[in-house]
């Protein structure tokens, strides 16, 4: 500084000396005299795109003072009126542009332009207003944006860029058009966003707000960490401070005695647990049991019971009984036989709870005492993105879980340990935001991928619409058929959630399949099978007039339930057929659609888009090879199916048993249990009870096509 | 049940094993030369026949209650009530041989009229109004759950009409004092009078007809009575509420559908409560008889 060349000049009559290359407005600055901005911070390089620092240097025009560097004997002006003037029509023209209040004004009333708008007088604008909004992007858990309240000051650019070196968000378009854009135009949420926060400090508007202030979330229990402490855990390095300051509450320390139980399965909540001392023990408290409706004794009297009955003794068709680990929202599957497992700290559990909602999959219990960080959505995003966690998450998962992930496929039960640690270097590790695009139909097939975490939507597009083919959970897979095919992707994948994927090369997966010819065989077989039911669904779709089953969700049905109502007496001895033969709850309601004199009574129909799929948190609901849904013994009676399903077909039954539901050693008490069923079409029996019941001769059940292509079209006898 | 040509195998199985018992009556009659008939080997037949009959008959509300029984499906116990029912008139007759009897007989012979022919009006109406129903109830519901759509469809009519109101004082016609029994327009009444005027209506007939469950005296019961209602109204009112009329209008048309129902519903049940009783009196009837007929004449 010493050496470095000053220079004088004058501003509003006072005689300053600064360095050489000092701007007027730094100069203005230090010597206490305020010139007013928008675009221009500190910590920022100048831009000068707002021009509210112009002032009159004596020139033709007024400098912005925020780019001009003084000169020796510059005589600067910053108060008067012809600069007023200016700067009065810049904000109003601003303000013609800009919703008022906008959200930052609304809540904390500091919106920078608004009060420069104030100050000047020119908070109703003469101009007119853009006729149609800008947009408002909600994606990100932490940022709300709002294009509307959007000056184009670029700070936040600079902040992401210059400060953050993030260099996530840039300027699109020109002119009217112009706005700011997140990686290639993305969502904020979906870009590569870190949520550190930055650009938010930045904004002088409401047009980047923290979500604290949109939607206030914090946790009430727990020890509340104070930011220095979280950003001196190793967890957290990487994390914005801002960040963190601005969701404080969001993470909170907790300390759990041995024995003491973290959350049940089941339970509902929003939360993700990251251990920092101790250990854990997860499990599923659940029995493993189907519902199965059966004859307590035999003999053709006596009534029908529901049982719970493990796979052991009553395999159902398409039963898997190779599927020997249950996946959960945890780095960890859990074995069939005695699924319990041990998360050490650095285990991060609770994301698919966290991030989406489910239920929680297992019951969490303090093995011994234990410190856990507990976290809202929103920091676990954050942490989600930030490569140190990430790059730790997935060393774990590589060295623990691919392992039992793999095997936990039946069809991949079987690679040896050799193999599995080929693959834990190569496979990667993929994310996904929900909605976006995994892979086309029609794309080039160069993975194979196995869902850790979240569920996949498979869909296949048709002249006329689009196909739910499945929806896929942690512990299915997809990519085979292409690879084993043509080379060329049969059907799109999309993260319906928050996803996370193994990938697993095409180089790999040729060569897993050369080294290991029983999992070849065993995938062409299940690829076959997939093809010949997606081949039946399309068969169906064209064999009818889509229109009635793609809006009345009926395509997929294996067997309707159909009453003639011409012969039904409305005596309802179907419903209660039903109901007796589950336990007294009906799997049946005598409503639903009708079709000229026929209706179709609302029952398990084995829909289009099996909705109920999706959210169950240990995937113990799917579809059989013969599409009908099948409810696995490992269901953890949470409900997620029958709040999924829209027509009300699923339901929870209780049943008392005996069991020791917490691993820990302690005699075996009386419990009571909650397990998932939907009709089965009484299976066990030649004939439904609801149609053996019926004394009319009103109820059939009948396959759809049967239905539409000939009992709808067959008319009254007595018209005929 | 409807009766349809899958009945043929057995009306016809019917037809023969009438016609068998009038075979076997016409051969005993030309043998029997005095007293009473059913002591006779064809009458106690005749007898037996129609005991065994009648305890089968008796036997479909069993198999009503324990539907899920696997002992024969429902449908073929109802057609062989329905037809063996027709059976028990040849066998009841041939029995009696025509003759009324006395004291028990007689009343045993009436019962069982009366459960034949109870029975015979139920199948009459199982046939037909199903499809009746069908036909002139298109927002049929689940007739336990008719009074809750019912107070569903009042609250929908309330939220319309106080919609209505709200709008109009927002329009600066305030038009209603609530308070008290009935309505009192207050502001300039030439503008005023119309809403209180669909008020009137609305709190007098509209509301007392959704509330309750059939209200057979009310106006809009009928179909055509309530078009001359809401015609009337729509003359009264601005235009713009006319879309609220409409689904007023609507909301009443489901209503007398729900009362249809109703009223379908229990004709297609209601003789049950003859039958049911009749056929347990008939058969405690008949049982008596067989024991005194056979222990002590």
């Amino acid at each position: 500084m010493a050496n470095q060349e000053l220079v004088s000049l004058t501003i509003d009559g006072r005689e300053i000396t600064v360095p050489a290359g000092t701007t007027v407005f730094d100069a203005a600055r230090l010597n206490g005299i305020s010139i007013p901005t928008l675009c221009h911070q500190q910590n920022e390089t100048p831009v000068a795109v707002c021009r509210l620092c112009v002032v009159d240097t004596g020139m033709r025009a007024f400098a912005a003072a925020c780019i001009r560097p003084v000169e020796a004997g510059l005589k600067v002006t910053t108060q008067s009126e012809k600069i007023e003037a200016a700067r009065s029509t810049i904000i109003e023209l601003l303000m013609a542009d800009h919703p008022t209040p906008c959200v930052r004004q609304q809540h904390s009333a500091d919106c920078e332009l608004e009060g420069f708008a104030k100050q000047f007088g020119v908070l109703d604008s003469r101009y007119p207003k853009r006729e149609k909004a800008r947009p408002q992007d909600d994606s990100s858990l932490s940022i709300f944006v709002d294009h509307s309240a959007c000056i184009l000051c670029d700070r936040c650019i600079r902040a992401c860029g210059e400060v953050r070196h993030n260099d996530v968000i840039a300027r699109q378009n020109k002119g009217y058009e112009a706005s700011i854009a997140f990686d290639v135009n993305e969502s904020m949420g979906g870009s590569s966003c870190v949520s550190c926060g930055e650009c938010m400090v930045s904004c002088p508007t409401g047009a980047l707000t923290n979500k604290h202030v949109v939607v206030g979330q914090h946790l009430d229990r727990g020890v509340s960490v104070e930011v220095q402490e979280l950003l001196a855990l190793p967890v957290f390095k990487g994390v914005s401070g801002t960040f963190l300051e601005l969701n404080r509450g969001a993470v909170v320390k907790r300390s759990f005695k041995k024995g003491e139980i973290i959350f049940r399965e089941g339970e509902f909540g929003s939360t993700a647990y990251y251990i920092l001392e101790g250990k854990v023990d997860i499990f599923i408290a659940s029995p493993r049991g189907h519902v199965n409706t059966e004859q307590e004794h035999g003999g053709w009297m006596n009534r029908l019971k529901n049982k719970l009955v493990p796979r052991a003794q009553h395999q159902r068709e398409g039963e898997n009984l190779r599927q020997s680990y249950i996946s959960i929202d945890a780095p960890v599957d859990l074995a069939y036989d005695n699924p319990i497992a041990e998360l050490v700290p650095g285990d991060l559990f609770g994301e698919m709870t966290c991030m989406s909602f489910y239920p929680r999959s297992a019951t969490v219990r303090a093995a011994e005492d234990c410190v856990v960080l507990e976290m809202l959505r929103n920091v676990l995003d954050v942490l989600q993105k930030n490569k140190n966690f990430r790059a730790q998450l997935d060393q774990k998962y590589r060295e623990r879980a691919l392992s039992t992930h793999l095997r936990s496929v039946p069809i991949f039960s079987s690679l040896t340990p050799a193999f599995i640690d080929r693959l834990r270097t190569r496979v990667h590790l993929d994310r996904f935001a929900p909605g976006e695009i995994i892979f086309r139909q029609g794309d080039a097939a160069d993975a194979f991928y196995l869902v850790r975490l979240g569920f996949v939507k498979v869909t296949e597009e048709y002249p006329g619409g689009e196909l739910v083919l499945a929806y896929l959970s942690k512990g299915g897979y997809f990519g085979e058929i292409g690879l084993l095919g043509g080379g060329v992707r049969t059907a799109t994948c999309t993260a319906l959630d928050h996803v996370e994927v193994v990938r697993i090369g095409a180089e790999d997966f040729t060569q897993m399949l050369q080294e290991f010819p029983e999992i070849d065989a065993s995938l062409r077989k299940a690829s076959s099978q997939r093809q010949q039911e997606n081949q039946h669904r399309f068969q169906q779709v064209n064999s009818v007039p889509i229109d009635q089953f793609l809006t009345q969700g009926l395509m997929e049905a294996q067997s309707l339930l159909v009453l003639d109502l011409d012969r039904c007496t409305r005596c309802d001895q179907c419903v209660k057929a039903c109901a007796d033969s589950h336990g007294g709850v009906t799997r049946l309601i005598r409503d639903g659609l009708q079709f000229d004199r026929f209706l179709i009574a609302t029952s398990c129909r084995q829909c289009r888009d099996p909705l109920c799929m999706v959210g169950c948190p240990v995937g113990a609901i799917r579809r059989k090879g013969s599409l009908e849904v099948i409810i696995e013994d490992w269901c953890v009676g949470c409900g997620a199916c029958v709040k999924g399903c829209p027509y009300g077909n699923i339901n929870l039954q209780e049943f008392p048993v005996m069991a020791n539901p917490d691993f820990s050693g302690t005699p075996m008490k009386a419990n009571v249990v909650h397990k998932a069923t939907s009709c089965n079409l009484c299976h066990d029996f030649p004939e439904p009870s609801c149609v053996y019941a019926c004394p009319h001769d009103a109820a059939i059940r009948v396959s759809p096509n049967k239905f539409f292509s000939e009992m709808l079209l067959q008319e009254r006898p007595d018209e005929s | 049940m409807r009766i349809d040509k899958t009945h043929r195998g057995w009306a016809i199985a019917t037809a023969l094993l009438i016609l068998l018992a009038t075979l076997i009556y016409v051969f005993a009659i030309s043998r029997h030369v005095s007293g009473a008939f059913g002591g006779t080997w064809a009458g106690l037949l005749f007898g037996t026949a129609g005991l065994a009959l009648i305890i089968f008959h008796n036997l479909l509300s069993l198999r009503k209650k324990f539907p899920t029984w696997r002992i024969g499906r429902s449908q073929t116990w109802m057609r062989a009530h329905l037809w063996l029912g027709i059976l028990l008139i040849p066998l009841v007759l041939y029995h009696a041989s025509f003759t009324l009897g006395g004291g028990i007989s007689k009343v045993a012979f009436w019962l069982t009229a009366a459960v034949i022919f109870s029975g015979i009006l139920g199948a009459a109406l199982q046939h037909v109004l199903p499809r009746l129903m069908t036909q002139r109830v298109p927002f049929e519901t689940i007739y336990d759950q008719i009074d809750r759509v019912q107070a569903q469809l009042l609250k929908e009519a309330d939220e319309l009409i106080g919609g209505v109101e709200s709008e109009a004082a927002k329009n600066g016609l305030l038009l209603f004092k609530n308070e008290g029994s009935g309505a009192t327009a207050v502001a300039d009444p030439e503008v005023a009078a119309p809403f209180a005027e669909l008020r009137n209506i609305y709190q007098g007939r509209i509301r007392p007809f959704l509330q309750k469950r059939g209200d057979y005296g009310n106006p809009l019961y009928q179909r055509r009575n309530a078009k001359g209602v809401f015609f009337r109204l729509r003359k009264l009112v601005p235009a713009e509420v006319h879309e609220v009329l409409d689904d007023l209008e609507n909301i009443c048309e489901e209503k007398r559908d729900l009362d249809r129902q109703s009223r379908m519903h229990r004709a297609l049940h209601a003789w049950l409560l003859v039958h049911v009783p009749l056929s347990y009196a008939l058969l405690a009837l008949v049982v008596i008889h067989a024991v005194i007929a056979l222990r002590y004449m």
